[in-house]
């Protein structure tokens, strides 16, 4: 292993740009993702920062069974994310579409036909630690040795 | 309508400010905001078309996730449009208890809707503050219903669990460090420069506005509407001697001061509940009915109707939903929003009407 | 490189407006004017905004309640119930259309003139 990639393994691990977008749920994983900001849980001293902007993110949480309006903007937000990037499916929406996977709904899940899913977080809503610990562990196997992993 | 208009902003529908997504589009000549017009579609999940035919077990749990923050108050609405329909009683101890939850849940609805208001105009102090406040809230919910967020407490003729004597105690022990902590933060909020200097005076709405696009809650008493809170009329408020909180201000600083008073109000609510808790069954009986009926409650939000039509085999035929959001974002966009001095107080001014865009939708 | 973010967005409103209520409202909205729901539907897409065609059924209950009182022309037109409850005419063109319908019931029996100022007013609403 290089000392560039130990360089930036080390960075990698300490700071997590995490950004999260709602394509279509009851807004009750939101707001526990917004839980896990609060000093109890405190996500910031794992070197996570929460913040809503594609362009510098690391980690995409993404929320909801897909609606219409979602169908093709996925796409285009995960592919504005810098390499490496991994995405995470929060709550039962975005794995089965929960309760809205029914006769005459408008959304059209799994998540996982739009965009690469790497891990999932079953629940109505998962609790802020689930969350939490779902990010601390994916991140690291996804980003470490990352440019050596390359074919 | 010819206007002069330099350049279309639209913010949205993934932006730091929003919690959910929804594009707004303005107009501006320089900084000044001539028009808005709000893009929805982003959560449109068709709830009301998946209810029609299914039965009410079945609704009752898709009634509570319109909304993820005030899922409480959707099925306590729900339930009681039901109970409506079917002449099912409830008994005294159960109608309590659900005011119980339903002011925790509305508790915790206004700690966040000013955190978002506090994390929007950049006093991220505050805004922590608050979020930390809101987790012992939500501790209490959990206390009582088992869960934190969707709780499905309530049903035709009851509440699911009793609220146990050693959770009472503990309960009040937690309202009360709550109710302190909460006295600080309206300090911090009242007596801040900087913050009225972003919140006075901005995002005016006048009595006349409000009354026109039928705006509700919060939104409308921070305008000085009198008589628009529907605890007023609900039975179980009035025996607990509820009286609706009205300023007259109607910026964005009214709006959020209201929505501190009502937290008070609320922790007293339940405290008054807990200490004069009747004794006795948590759960009635009684069969769902056919029938057709519109009943409304009071949201966090505002005002939460219910059209529903059962079959007499409690099947849901024909349903809709009006949420408090789809007055208070209308109201928003085309009136507090429009001649807006600059675009940083376009984000402050929507959030400060607490949208809820999942609600808005369905 | 993609730079078009717009999306065709008639679906989705036609969407809203097939609930139960909004198709109510929409309905005794085309009775008071005077024209075939589709039409003012079409009317609706087109002219407003996603927001404002959740909100109409309110804004329709409190026009019925609050707009118009005291001037029987004014009621009869709906002069404030379309342009500041439901904004489907803009002010000026309302008002030329009030004036000159006052001014027509001189002349004329009261039911002409307003039926005359109802074709004005739905000749607006369609432009």
């Amino acid at each position: 292993m290089s000392i560039l990639q130990k360089i930036k393994n080390t960075v990698r691990s300490r700071s997590i740009h995490v950004s999260y977008v709602d394509v279509g749920s009851c807004n009750g994983c939101d707001i526990e993702v917004l839980a896990c900001l609060a000093p109890r849980y405190d996500i910031e001293q794992y070197g996570i920062y929460v913040h809503n902007n594609p362009r510098e993110a690391d980690v995409l949480l993404v929320i909801g069974s897909v609606t219409p309006q979602w169908v093709d903007k996925l796409r285009d937000i995960w592919e504005k994310i810098p390499e490496p990037k991994v995405a995470v499916a929060i709550g039962n929406c975005p794995i089965s579409g929960c309760v809205y996977a029914r006769k005459g709904t408008l959304t059209s899940p799994p998540v996982e036909k739009y965009i690469p899913i790497a891990a999932q977080v079953p629940g109505c809503p998962p609790r802020p630690t689930e969350i939490l610990s779902a990010i601390l562990s994916v991140a690291p196997l996804i980003f470490k040795d990352y440019e050596e992993k390359q074919p | 309508m010819k206007k002069t208009v330099d350049v279309s902003i639209p913010l949205g529908p993934m932006h730091p400010c929003w919690k959910e997504p929804v594009r707004i589009k303005c107009e501006t000549a320089g900084e000044r905001v001539l028009r808005a017009e709000v893009e929805l579609g982003y959560m449109k999940k068709g709830i009301e078309r998946i209810m029609r035919g299914r039965p009410w077990q079945e609704v009752m749990f898709l009634a509570e996730r319109v909304c993820g923050i005030c899922s409480v108050v959707h099925n306590m609405v729900f339930i009681e449009a039901m109970e409506k329909i079917s002449d099912i009683a409830v008994p005294p101890r159960a109608a309590y208890l659900r005011v119980v939850a339903n002011e925790l849940d509305r508790v915790a609805s206004h700690i966040l809707a000013n955190f978002s208001y506090c994390y929007t105009i950049e006093h991220e102090t505050l805004a922590m503050y608050l979020l930390n406040t809101r987790e012992t809230v939500l501790d209490n919910l959990e206390r009582l219903t088992g869960s934190r967020i969707n709780t499905a407490y309530m049903i035709p003729g009851g509440v699911r669990f009793d609220l146990l004597p050693g959770d009472a105690a503990a309960m009040l022990a937690d309202l009360a460090k709550v109710e302190e902590e909460m006295k600080r933060h309206v300090r911090i909020f009242e007596t801040g420069p900087l913050i009225a200097l972003r919140s006075k005076g901005i995002g005016y709405m006048s009595r006349e506005d409000a009354i026109r696009a039928h705006t509700v809650g919060p939104t409308a008493r921070a305008s000085g509407v009198e008589d628009c809170d529907l605890r007023l009329r609900h039975p179980t408020y009035r025996a607990l001697g509820f009286t609706q909180i009205t300023r007259t201000e109607g910026d964005n600083f009214a709006r959020v001061m209201v929505r501190f008073q009502e937290v008070f109000q609320s922790i007293d609510l339940i405290r008054k509940c807990i200490e004069t808790l009747p004794d006795g069954p948590i759960r009635g009986g009684g069969f769902c009915k056919a029938g057709e009926t519109s009943y409304a409650g009071e949201a966090p939000r505002g005002e939460l109707t219910y059209a529903i039509k059962t079959d007499d085999y409690g099947r849901v035929i024909d349903i809709a939903i009006r949420t408090p959001s789809v007055m208070n974002i209308e109201a928003c966009a085309h009136e507090m929003i429009k001649d807006a001095a600059s675009i940083a107080d376009v984000t402050s001014t929507f959030i400060s009407s607490d949208p809820c865009i999942a609600c808005n939708e369905r | 490189m993609k730079f078009l973010y717009e999306k065709d967005l008639r679906q989705m409103k036609y969407t809203i407006l097939t609930s139960m209520r909004h198709d109510e409202t929409v309905r005794a909205i085309a009775a008071r004017l005077g024209m075939s729901d589709a039409k003012l539907r079409m009317v609706l897409i087109r002219r407003f905004d996603m927001s404002l065609l959740e909100n109409i059924e309110s804004r329709w209950q409190m026009g019925q309640q609050h707009a118009d009182d005291g001037d029987p022309v004014a009621a009869e037109l709906g002069c404030d119930l379309f342009t500041r409850f439901i904004p489907l005419v803009d002010r000026e063109t309302m008002q030329t259309i009030y004036s000159e319908t006052t001014a027509m019931t001189q002349e004329m029996p009261f039911e002409e003139a307003v039926a005359r100022g109802k074709e004005r007013v739905r000749e607006a609403v369609l432009s």
